[in-house]
């Protein structure tokens, strides 16, 4: 009984954090598109819902401070006050609230928060708008508000009733909040009103009318047995404890196509032979579709990230007197449960960034002949194997030479590098750490923390940020993220007698150069592909094993790797073939600056490490070397 | 007397409240409970039969309560089927709307297993009784 307890609450929990997630953006929305009864009604709900569960669970905080907002909300829904700005924020004031006693609640820290100011403050502001509007006439007590709407004209079966059987109304509507006197009360009711029911057939017709008239969408919706889809709530960890077999599986799987190769090699003769290769082959095609389905499940839609950001958006702006607008598109892309935990913290501080660096106030803008409104713009698609995240503002746009200036007098580099220094890899300045390009870090982007935190975080998730950037026109963030993050194509590849997997998302493609092509332009080699010039680089120096002989072939492997708009060759000395692998993380060795991303068990049972080329591509190509 | 075989349908759009309420009627004894997320997939579901109770949230998207209790009401297969509504306190006007609707009676959130047993047992004892 305890434990299902237990469990009961994380549900109420998670669900109520969902909740709220969900109408967060449409506090937003609201505001700007005024009062839209539908947004209402959610918002109404949501409140309601949490509010009735916690009652049962004992959460009686949260219970008042639902109360409280709910109040507002109903008022806002009948129609009887109208949305102010103070009512608004107070509202979300309540929202956070809710977000932090869930919080105690799922920290189990016995935090009690004192939720009276605020309930104070939502009372008061339901009153001012009350006694603003004037529509009702009883302010003093919310909670007794619900009387008055009989005399209201507006739900007409009611006052009909009131004529038909006035007890009706006397017994069960002006009934003081007590719990349990008037629940007898409607009983009788019931009964009475179910003898009288002849009487009240014509309010009954009348009613139905009244539907019939409203949008005809409601009944044919309800009429057709909608197929809901069927949820189950399953704790993650065994997600994740399914995802972490189908792996293994897939490296038992890679094992097996190698030995049922070799068997098939060996004994072409033998029927049998054959027979393995079929099972092996069909259970190479299970073990894919298994793949797949299993990544789907830790699959969710991104705007669970994204419904926060409307929010965060009108909170930084209004800090700031900006007048911001905020586009999403395809929020309902699907990504992998990491993506959906760890994107959040880059991408709001992008956002910050943006609008605290980027758009420019409104006076600027009009003098510069742009809408006074800042608009920022969140796209997000799949290419391919990656999930692509664009990010993008109409604000000034980055100026390159002071990125410059400013990396040079903190000292990130010097005077000789910023002369070498691509655009792009000026831009890219700004992901140092102990970068930041306002000299006093505001309010809201300085926290301490810079636009490194974008980078690692995105690192964290293989992917990479490119950021485009144009005077006066604005600045994009591109983030790309690879779909699954366990298991991923890699080119096996072999150097002085080791080999190594390459992830194969990034390699554009792979060649057989002659050593004599390769050249030296200022101590760095590159090669020239289809007359453009590629920086080259040998792997066994790049991970520091050193030569092994390899410098006395002729010939050369390259793997092209292009990331983002960048790209540069690994030198290696054998390409092995094409193999799905299993991130494994390896404790104890430095990711950040040994271009390791994690290790994999092959085909043939080897440990072998997994090279991270976008740690490469940024520690290689951000300052070409002299 | 009476019937813990019964099927029972809890619809709500909030999982942890269709989770209590089930907890709840366990408690009573009741075994045979299937849940809803909203009035038109309860409506799908009744309309399967084998049903002989339903407790149901007033306030849910697509289909609330309501809406879903007057389909049932005007369902000849379905019009005689308890219906057990389930109500925060500051809706009590709305009751009123509810019972012309033909619900069989209400409960307000938040409730205990034994309010909701004198509840549902009221509500089979006048069923019996008019049969």
């Amino acid at each position: 009984m305890n434990d299902e307890m237990e469990e009961i609450i994380l549900e109420f929990i998670t669900e109520a954090e969902e909740s709220l997630d969900k109408i967060e953006p449409s506090f937003v929305e609201l505001e700007q598109k005024g009062e839209d009864k539908e947004l209402l009604n959610n918002i109404f709900r949501s409140m309601h819902t949490i509010k009735g569960a916690a009652g049962f669970l004992g959460f009686q905080s949260i219970v008042d401070v639902a109360h409280s907002s709910e109040n507002i909300m109903k008022k806002l829904r009948e129609g009887e006050i109208s949305l102010s700005k103070p009512q608004m924020d107070v509202i979300l004031k309540s929202v956070d609230m809710l977000r932090l006693l869930l919080g105690h609640l799922k920290e189990k820290d016995g935090v009690e928060e004192n939720v009276a100011p605020l309930v104070q403050e939502l009372g008061d502001a339901l009153k001012a708008s009350i006694s603003g509007s004037g529509k009702v006439k009883d302010p003093v007590n919310p909670n007794a508000a619900a009387a008055p709407e009989v005399k209201n004209p507006k739900p007409a079966p009611v006052v009909e009733t009131a004529k038909h059987n006035p007890e009706v109304i006397s017994q069960a509507a002006p009934e003081p909040v007590k719990i349990t006197e008037p629940l007898k009360a409607p009983e009788d009711a019931a009964h009475k009103t179910a003898e009288a029911a002849k009487p009240s057939a014509e309010i009954h017709d009348a009613e139905q009318k009244q539907h019939e008239a409203a949008p005809e969408s409601r009944d044919p919706a309800s009429q057709k047995p909608k197929e809901t889809a069927q949820n189950l709530r399953v704790d993650v960890n065994r997600i994740d404890k399914v995802m972490d077999l189908a792996g293994e599986v897939v490296l038992v799987r890679n094992r097996l196509l190698n030995i049922s190769n070799y068997f098939d090699f060996k004994y072409a003769e033998d029927p049998m032979a054959e027979i393995l290769m079929e099972t092996v082959s069909f259970l190479d095609r299970v073990t894919s579709d298994m793949q797949l389905a299993v990544m789907k499940i830790r699959m969710q839609p991104i705007q669970k990230v994204f419904s926060k950001f409307p929010r965060l958006v009108r909170d930084i702006s209004a800090n700031v007197q900006k007048d911001v607008e905020l586009q999403i598109f395809g929020e309902g892309t699907e990504v992998d449960k990491t993506v959906i935990e760890h994107i959040g913290d880059p991408m709001t501080h992008i956002l910050r960034n943006s609008i605290d660096h980027g758009i420019e106030s409104a006076e600027e803008r009009v003098a510069k002949g742009k809408p006074s409104k800042g608009k920022i713009v969140i796209k997000t698609y799949q290419k391919g194997t990656q999930i692509v995240i664009e990010i993008t503002d109409d604000g000034k746009g980055m100026d390159v030479n002071r990125l410059k200036k400013k990396a040079i007098e903190k000292g990130l580099i010097t005077e000789d590098e910023a002369q070498k220094m691509t655009e792009e890899a000026a831009v890219d300045l700004i992901f140092l750490p102990g970068f930041s390009t306002k000299e006093v870090a505001t309010e809201l982007s300085g926290r301490g923390v810079g636009m490194d935190v974008v980078k690692t975080n995105i690192s964290l998730l293989n992917g990479y940020v490119e950021v485009t950037t144009q005077k006066d026109i604005g600045t994009s963030f591109k983030i790309s993220i690879p779909l699954t993050l366990a298991i991923i194509q890699a080119l096996m590849v072999e150097v002085g007698g080791a080999k190594y997997a390459i992830p194969l998302s990034p390699i554009e493609e792979t060649l057989k150069v002659a050593k004599k092509d390769i050249k030296d332009i200022t101590g760095q080699n590159v090669i020239v592909i289809r007359d453009k010039v590629c920086p080259l680089f040998e792997l066994n120096s790049l991970i520091g094993i050193g030569s092994n002989g390899s410098g006395d072939l002729d010939y050369k492997y390259l793997i092209v790797i292009a990331i983002g708009d960048k790209k540069f060759c690994i030198a290696v000395d054998k390409l092995v073939g094409q193999e799905e692998v299993v991130i494994k993380t390896v404790d104890g060795v430095d990711t950040t600056s040994s271009f390791i991303l994690g290790a994999t068990i092959t085909g043939d049972g080897k440990v072998v490490f997994i090279l991270d080329v976008a740690s490469m591509s940024r520690n290689l190509l951000g300052i070409t070397k002299g | 007397m009476t019937d813990l075989k019964m099927k029972i349908l809890v619809v709500d759009d909030f999982s942890t409240m269709r989770r209590i309420v089930k907890n709840l009627l366990r408690q009573l004894g009741y075994e045979n409970i299937e849940e809803a997320e909203d009035g038109a997939q309860a409506y799908s579901k009744l309309k399967n039969g084998g049903y002989g109770f339903v407790v149901s949230d007033w306030n849910m998207p697509n289909m609330d309560g309501l809406e879903m209790l007057k389909k049932v009401r005007s369902d000849p297969e379905l019009k005689d089927l308890p219906i057990l509504m389930v109500t925060a306190e500051a809706e009590k006007e709305k009751v009123i709307t509810a019972i012309q609707a033909g619900v069989n009676n209400y409960i307000v959130k938040p409730f205990t297993g034994e309010i909701l047993k004198e509840k549902m047992d009221k509500i089979l004892e006048r069923l019996q009784a008019t049969k």
